[in-house]
């Protein structure tokens, strides 16, 4: 009997896969199900128009999100603990790579970003958002969460590299998140009071900066060609924004209809792909797909902050805090750029946008975050 | 720790918080706020697009094309280039099509082309300039060559007042449509003629498409489509041949005439003006149209892609004596003489004369009231004792005159029959529209005693007397004074007594069939009234004197032609201050008359002098006689008729 109980207990401490949060792990691989329906949506017309494959962007995407689950995976097995050893070393590489795109990296839409090999694209700037949150955690909890001003130093100087490194490249969507993470996981961390309110005013400021920043990235992204039937003079920057919110209005309650928005089909909302993801969504499944869709990633927000309350030690804790920061922050700014009330900046919906870094990277995080929950009692 | 965990909270509640106001945004958008953004959409990404359908031909009596449709190379250009790249295709084409380039802006600008069809820039373009285009695609972005249908009046000017001419609808006849028409800015309508009478058969029915576009005005899908049905096809009563003749023999007598010295004219004029002419051709016994000629006139491929202004301007010119106007049916003139048929026929019917009544003509007439003043025959001939038909074979003014005297009088004394020169005449169909469904037809005017009444009461400075008087019933007796007719209703009216009696509406067309040749519906006669004409024979007899007796009044005019060829009767009607109007209708078989052939010639003199030898030509035609051009008959010195 006894016998039975020990090896129970054994097997429940060596076998920490028993703990696994399914809910956690398996809603971002939903999410990314929808996403790619939603980018067939938004790019087959394109696509058949000039006379490529429809599915073009669909595989692409199928193919990040497999090796997503494959990152996740790995994430997950491997002790977190150990991970907080191996990631100084990510960390390097993720400088490296950040320097070198500013060098050898490919010139998109006004930034220099990412490195095209043969067909696959990497952007370290999504590579920066784990790292940072792992080496940062590390340091935070290195110090038991006792931050005086040198060591707060020491942490704004390990966030602030990378964070510099992408401002030069220049992608301030990417910067925004980071800060937003570093923040929260300082914050938590338990830095002292007064510093937190100067960290705070530092951050209102950069973000004020980068707003105005942004909506001067818009109007150089966006090159839209005039509108050739409409006589008035849309201002651009103002266009996308009407356009998007346009569209997820345009869905109604219950929506168009899978593939039957005109306002997608019509490709009157550019970048609908990717940082536009949501007002595809929003047209053909309506308010009850867009309200899904927001639950959905509440319910990993809420794992995530569980798993953070639940967390073994404070760097458990304080990854989970990073990666909650940057769904929230990256959910809120994309969707509610989308619905007009947040300024328009370049950051990808986690699982959704088309893009393979940010997909892949999304799934990692998640498991970080897994892999920190199934071994809060080991 | 413990702060942790509280700080860990607040993150919760602020994550709540951003949550929730995602939550509430997207409710507001897309259920609270839907209205307004749907509208926006919709108007965003559908757009209708009309195709215009085949329009119906029109054809000649036998079927042979007057008007069909005709392929024309064009040169289109996308108006949502890139404005850069715009400018210099802009400046190639117009290099190239040796035009300006603000024409080709004009053009592009031009609100009527949808949006979402290229913009027509050239049309009839050469075929070196169209290959050149073709083979330096590159240099002419959103450029392309294609087919349109134009439409092309077969025979130039031939006809061009009854078949008329299209036109793009303006804004009146935007608004003046029925409800289930559909026409849109930009559409094709009949603006004259034919083309604008049976324009709802020719039309055909619009394609419709519904495009759902993007964002830049590319097509993404067909909603929904419906394909134009083409027009169907209007076969005239219209022979080309007849109005070929009809037409060159009016252009020969008008040229001829401005050739001929005008001795009779008083003002100094060297030639006859003749600025203007019209030839009916009828057939009697249906009031078919067989040909209609109006001169001077033009040439309808001029408008079809609209007409230049200059060409307008020109058309509009007084000096150019107005060629769009149809003289068949909108000019109104004194019928002279000619209008002895219904007096005459008056006469009869109120039994003031008879067919054998003599009378002794001594060259003038006065009405017993007022026996100082006389009324003459021209040039005071003197004809003696005449009867009916010999006083209209010589055109006697004198016996006619009589009859209008003592209307007059019986009008005056309240004896039947005083109205009867009216009466008789509006029987004819005198003083209304004939119906013939051509616009801006004239009703002429028939004057009595109310009419004379009104007419001082609006302006008695030119109307000085509100009575009739009897000079006024029998100035209109011989076809003067203020009666005025037009050349259809003259002619109508010489049908309606060639068949015995009937009065039709004159008409045009004979059927209408589809595109595939099938009969739709037919446009059969219409009898409009009956005209009691008693002794007919001795009338006909008086008509064919005309031509064909010595003495007739255009006997000259038709020596050498087979004995009752034609009848007629002449007409001379004076204009104030003007040459007189030269009328001549025809009538052939003379005694058995089929055809009704009028001309009438503005300042072309005697009756017989212009309008009857145009009308000589056109019957050799109608009777298989070898043509002989037309020659001026001017009159013997002192002797004409009236």
């Amino acid at each position: 009997m006894s016998a039975v109980l020990t090896d129970r207990r054994a097997r429940l401490q060596t076998s920490p896969l028993r703990h696994l949060d399914i809910v956690l792990v398996l809603t971002p691989i939903l999410i990314s199900g929808l996403g790619l329906l939603m980018i067939y949506s938004a790019t087959h017309t394109g696509l058949e128009q000039a006379g490529g494959n429809p599915l073009n962007f669909v595989k692409r995407q199928a193919a990040a999100i497999f090796l997503g689950i494959v990152a996740m995976t790995i994430m997950t097995v491997i002790d977190y603990r150990r991970l907080r050893e191996l990631a100084l070393f990510g960390y390097g590489v993720t400088v490296i790579l950040l320097v070198a795109v500013l060098g050898i990296g490919v010139q998109v839409k006004g930034a220099q970003a990412r490195f095209d090999v043969g067909p696959i694209q990497i952007q370290p700037g999504e590579l920066a958002k784990l790292f940072v949150i792992l080496v940062l955690a590390g340091y935070c909890a290195l110090h038991r969460g006792d931050l005086d001003f040198r060591r707060l130093v020491v942490a704004l100087v390990i966030a602030g590299v990378p964070i510099g490194l992408i401002m030069l490249q220049p992608d301030l969507g990417t910067d925004l998140v980071l800060m937003f993470i570093v923040f929260t996981m300082l914050a938590v961390a338990g830095i002292r009071g007064r510093h937190l309110v100067i960290l705070l005013l530092l951050l209102v400021t950069v973000a004020i900066a980068a707003v105005n920043l942004g909506v001067l990235k818009d109007y150089q992204i966006e090159r839209l060609t005039s509108f050739a039937t409409e006589g008035q003079d849309i201002a651009r920057s103002g266009y996308n924004q009407e356009q998007s919110k346009i569209t997820v209005a345009s869905g109604g309650l219950t929506g168009q209809g899978l593939f039957e928005g005109t306002q997608t089909t019509g490709a009157y909302v550019p970048e609908q792909h990717t940082d536009f993801i949501f007002t595809v969504v929003g047209e053909e499944l309506g308010f009850v797909g867009g309200a899904t869709l927001l639950a959905l990633f509440a319910l990993i927000v809420w794992r995530t902050w569980r798993a953070a309350r639940l967390a073994n030690d404070l760097f458990g804790t304080l990854c989970c805090m990073g990666v909650l920061a940057m769904l929230v922050f990256q959910v809120f700014e994309n969707v509610g750029m989308t619905m007009g009330i947040m300024p328009i900046t370049g950051i990808p919906l986690p699982w959704m946008s088309y893009g393979g870094s940010s997909v892949i990277v999304s799934f990692a995080c998640i498991g970080l975050v897994a892999n920190i929950h199934m071994r809060r009692f080991t | 720790m413990i702060e942790s965990r509280v700080r860990m909270s607040i993150v919760g509640v602020i994550v709540l918080a951003l949550f929730g106001a995602l939550f509430a945004r997207l409710w507001y958008l897309q259920v609270a706020a839907t209205g307004e953004y749907a509208a926006a959409a919709q108007s965003n990404s559908v757009r209708v697009v009309n195709e215009p359908p085949i329009r119906g031909r029109i054809l000649d009596a036998k079927g042979r094309p007057l008007v069909e449709n005709r392929i024309a190379n064009v040169i289109t250009m996308d108006r949502k280039l890139d404005p850069s790249k715009l400018k210099m295709v802009v400046n190639r084409l117009a290099e190239l099509l040796t035009v300006s380039s603000a024409d080709i802006r004009k053009k592009l600008d031009d609100p009527r082309v949808s949006p979402y069809t290229p913009v027509p820039v050239a049309v009839d373009v050469p075929f070196g300039a169209l290959a050149y285009v073709s083979e330096h695609r590159e240099d002419f972005p959103g450029v392309s060559a294609e087919p349109l249908a134009i439409r092309s009046y077969v025979n130039g000017s031939k006809a061009a007042h009854v078949l008329g001419y299209v036109g793009e609808i303006n804004e009146q006849e935007l608004t003046a449509q029925s409800p289930g028409d559909h026409y849109e800015l930009g559409d094709t309508i009949g603006k004259s003629g034919v083309e604008l009478t049976y324009e709802s058969d020719l039309r055909g029915v619009p394609g419709k498409d519904t495009l759902e576009v993007d964002s830049i005005g590319r097509v993404v899908r067909t909603i929904s489509s419906r394909k134009p049905k083409p027009g169907n096809d209007i076969r005239l009563t219209l022979d080309l041949d007849v109005q070929k003749l009809a037409e060159d023999s009016l252009t020969q007598g008008i040229l001829a005439a401005r050739a001929t010295q005008d001795k009779s004219f008083k003002k100094g004029y060297q030639t006859l003006a003749a600025p203007a002419g019209s030839v009916v051709v009828l057939d009697a016994t249906t009031g078919s149209v067989v040909a209609m000629a109006s001169n001077p006139t033009y040439d309808p491929n001029t408008f079809a892609n609209g007409i230049p202004t200059p060409l307008w301007t020109a058309l509009n010119d007084p000096f150019g004596h107005y060629p769009l106007i149809n003289r068949a049916i909108a000019g109104q003139y004194a019928p002279g003489s000619t209008f002895k048929l219904v007096t005459a026929t008056a006469g009869l019917a109120s039994g003031d004369i008879t067919a054998t009544k003599i009378l002794n003509d001594r060259g003038s007439y006065s009405y017993p009231t007022d026996p100082g003043r006389l009324f003459t025959n021209d040039n005071r001939a003197v004809y003696g004792k005449v009867d009916l038909s010999k006083a209209i074979t010589v055109s006697s003014d004198v016996y006619f005159y009589t009859i209008g005297g003592d209307l007059y009088y019986r009008q005056k004394h309240s004896i039947p029959g005083g109205d009867a020169l009216q009466t008789t005449a509006r029987q004819f169909g005198f003083g209304r529209v004939t119906g013939i469904g051509l616009p801006n037809e004239a009703s002429g005017r028939i004057p009595d005693a109310a009419w004379k009444q009104k007419a001082h009461t609006d302006n008695p400075a030119a109307f000085p007397y509100a009575d009739w008087l009897p000079g006024d019933n029998i100035q209109s007796a011989v076809g003067q004074g203020d009666v005025v007719v037009t050349p259809l209703q003259l002619a109508n009216a010489y049908a309606a007594f060639a068949n015995g009696g009937t009065l039709h509406e004159p008409r045009l067309a004979d059927e209408v069939l589809n595109a595939s040749g099938k009969k739709v519906r037919d446009l059969a006669p219409i009898t409009i009234g009956q005209v009691p004409v008693p002794a007919r024979d001795s009338m006909l007899t008086g008509f064919a004197g005309v031509a064909g007796a010595k003495g007739g009044t255009a006997y000259n005019v038709f020596a050498g032609f087979p004995p009752g060829t034609v009848a007629g009767k002449t007409g001379t009607a004076q204009v104030q201050d003007k040459q007189s109007t030269s009328l001549f209708v025809g009538m052939s078989p003379a005694l058995n008359p089929k055809y009704i052939v009028l001309a009438i010639v503005e300042e072309g003199g005697y009756g017989a002098e212009t309008s009857a030898p145009i009308v000589r030509r056109i019957m050799q035609g109608l009777n298989g006689l070898p043509l002989t051009d037309v020659q001026i008959f001017p009159p013997a010195n002192g002797n004409g008729d009236t």
